[in-house]
């Protein structure tokens, strides 16, 4: 059914792209004039003390670094090709303790291990192809996507399509995605074949542990949106998703510490009596609202709110504000907030709360109760003209951003963002 | 949740069917990049973080699931 669901919507996209009326003879305006190419990127860092992979107490200390090239190419006076390269670099205190006992220190949930976990490069590219009718009322746009990682693999495609009415006042969009994943299942140390010796060395240690049977996880989307210029001043948008998962949406090395079941230390960790456990299916839905109000030249307000919910148990709300203010023609400030919060997961305790009669536990913390704001202050710099010239690319903006991030719980992240865009002569 | 979703649609279908129609010369404003109905591209990367640290997604022109071990 889901699959029927997903390719039905994304053969009806690209059939109706089929049936664009072709008005030849009548001048058009290039969807996109010049290959436009985006330098992009990131510095992030988190910390906590609640870390899923210590069963939900230990470090969460995490540096990432993420350099994006996102290159526009105009086929021909309709069509765009477009490739988004992506590679995240990352340190991780608590992956590092999936095998926690380096050697060098005694093992503690709270610091880094050395192990080979410690770190990984994921990597992305995002292939997109769209395409315009002669009149511009309508698009067509199709996508496909390759992620890897170590432990995790991602073959993505999906397709949307556009239209444009009222005098392009109004426009409705259609879209669907299919993600094809599969993980390497890679479980807490003490948990694995060779992990038989902590049963040797901690006397009464026998945690009731079975290897998941499946490797494999599906996500299905298919979202609506629909946006209209209210007056001229201001214009509106809304939106649904609705996504399907099923597969091994739990994660393989998050440790779970039961209430009934003794505990068991080697050096300064706890080992593990199980792994997280959670449904193979998940259903979620978010609605979403844009409004943007321009109050003068200088000023303009952005505002999004989404409500999301989900078969979990679990329920959000996300608010934010963005007031871009044009200090001169070329330069932009914009500060926001971004108020998010979320009820736990129907199946989320923190660690040696679960009983080890349950079927499904996490310690998780991103599927608890929690609040979080998101403080953001960014600088734009924008030369439509393109003067500013490097070899044939023509500079047409810079941007930077930085984001605060506090949960009410122990965890606070912050990013630093920075983007430059070309234009190609 | 059905209120909510009948409440959300009754709100969207009201905006919307107030609204006059513009011709392309009226859109100046409306044309200021400021005023796009998405993220900036800069964006990208909260959008991405917000995926795996929460756990609610959609609904914002990102990631809805999928592609990533990330809830």
């Amino acid at each position: 059914m889901k699959y029927l669901f997903s390719l039905l919507l994304i053969a009806s996209v690209l059939v109706a792209s089929a049936q664009d009326n072709n008005t030849a003879g009548e001048y058009k305006k290039r969807v996109l004039e010049h290959t436009e190419i985006d330098f992009l990127v990131n510095y992030y860092q988190q910390d906590g003390e609640n870390a899923a992979v210590t069963g939900g107490y230990g470090t969460e200390e995490l540096q990432d670094l993420s350099p994006t090239i996102v290159v526009a190419m105009p086929l021909n006076d309709d069509d765009v090709l477009t490739i988004n390269a992506n590679i995240s670099a990352y340190t991780s205190a608590s992956s590092s303790n999936i095998d926690p006992f380096d050697g060098k220190q005694p093992a503690d949930p709270f610091v880094a291990s050395s192990g080979a976990s410690k770190s990984d490069v994921w990597g992305n590219v995002v292939g997109s192809y769209s395409h315009s009718s002669d009149d511009r009322n309508r698009l067509w746009n199709a996508n496909l996507s390759v992620s890897a990682e170590f432990d995790y693999t991602s073959f993505g495609f999906g397709a949307g399509r556009t239209w444009l009415f009222n005098e392009k006042n109004t426009e409705l969009s259609l879209n669907g995605n299919i993600y094809l994943d599969t993980w390497k299942l890679l479980y807490p140390i003490e948990l694995r074949p060779e992990g038989g010796s902590f049963q040797q060395v901690v006397p009464g240690y026998d945690p009731s542990f079975n290897e998941h049977t499946s490797k494999g996880r599906n996500s299905y989307s298919a979202g609506i949106g629909l946006s209209q210029i209210l007056s001229s001043r201001m214009t509106g948008y809304v939106s649904a998703d609705f996504i399907l998962q099923d597969g091994l949406l739990a994660t393989p090395f998050h440790r779970i510490y039961f209430a009934d079941k003794e505990d068991y230390f080697y050096e300064n960790f706890q080992l593990a009596d199980d792994i997280e456990q959670l449904p193979d299916s998940r259903f979620k839905i978010a609605l979403g609202a844009r409004l943007n109000y321009f109050v003068n030249h200088r000023v303009t307000l952005r505002t999004f709110y989404r409500y999301y919910t989900d078969d979990w148990g679990i329920s959000s709300h996300t608010a934010s504000l963005e007031i871009p203010v044009k200090i001169t023609d070329k330069f932009t400030l914009y500060p926001s907030y971004r108020f998010y919060n979320q009820t736990a997961a129907d199946y989320f305790a923190p660690a040696n709360e679960h009983l080890s009669t349950e079927e499904y536990y996490t310690s998780d913390y991103d599927l608890s109760k929690f609040t979080a704001n998101n403080y953001g202050f960014g600088v734009s710099y924008t030369d439509v003209f393109t003067k500013g010239h490097i070899w044939k690319l023509g500079l047409k903006s810079i941007d930077a951003k930085f984001h605060k991030y506090d949960r009410d719980s122990a965890f606070s992240a912050s990013m630093f963002s920075f983007g430059v865009k070309f234009v190609v002569d | 949740m059905k209120k909510k979703i009948i409440l959300l649609a009754g709100l969207g279908i009201m905006l919307f069917s107030s609204c006059t129609v513009l011709k392309e010369y009226e859109k100046v404003n409306i044309n200021d990049p400021d005023m796009a109905l998405a993220d900036r591209k800069i964006d990208k990367f909260q959008t991405t973080f917000q995926s795996y640290r929460e756990a609610a997604s959609g609904a914002n022109g990102g990631k809805t699931g999928g592609g990533c071990g990330c809830n």
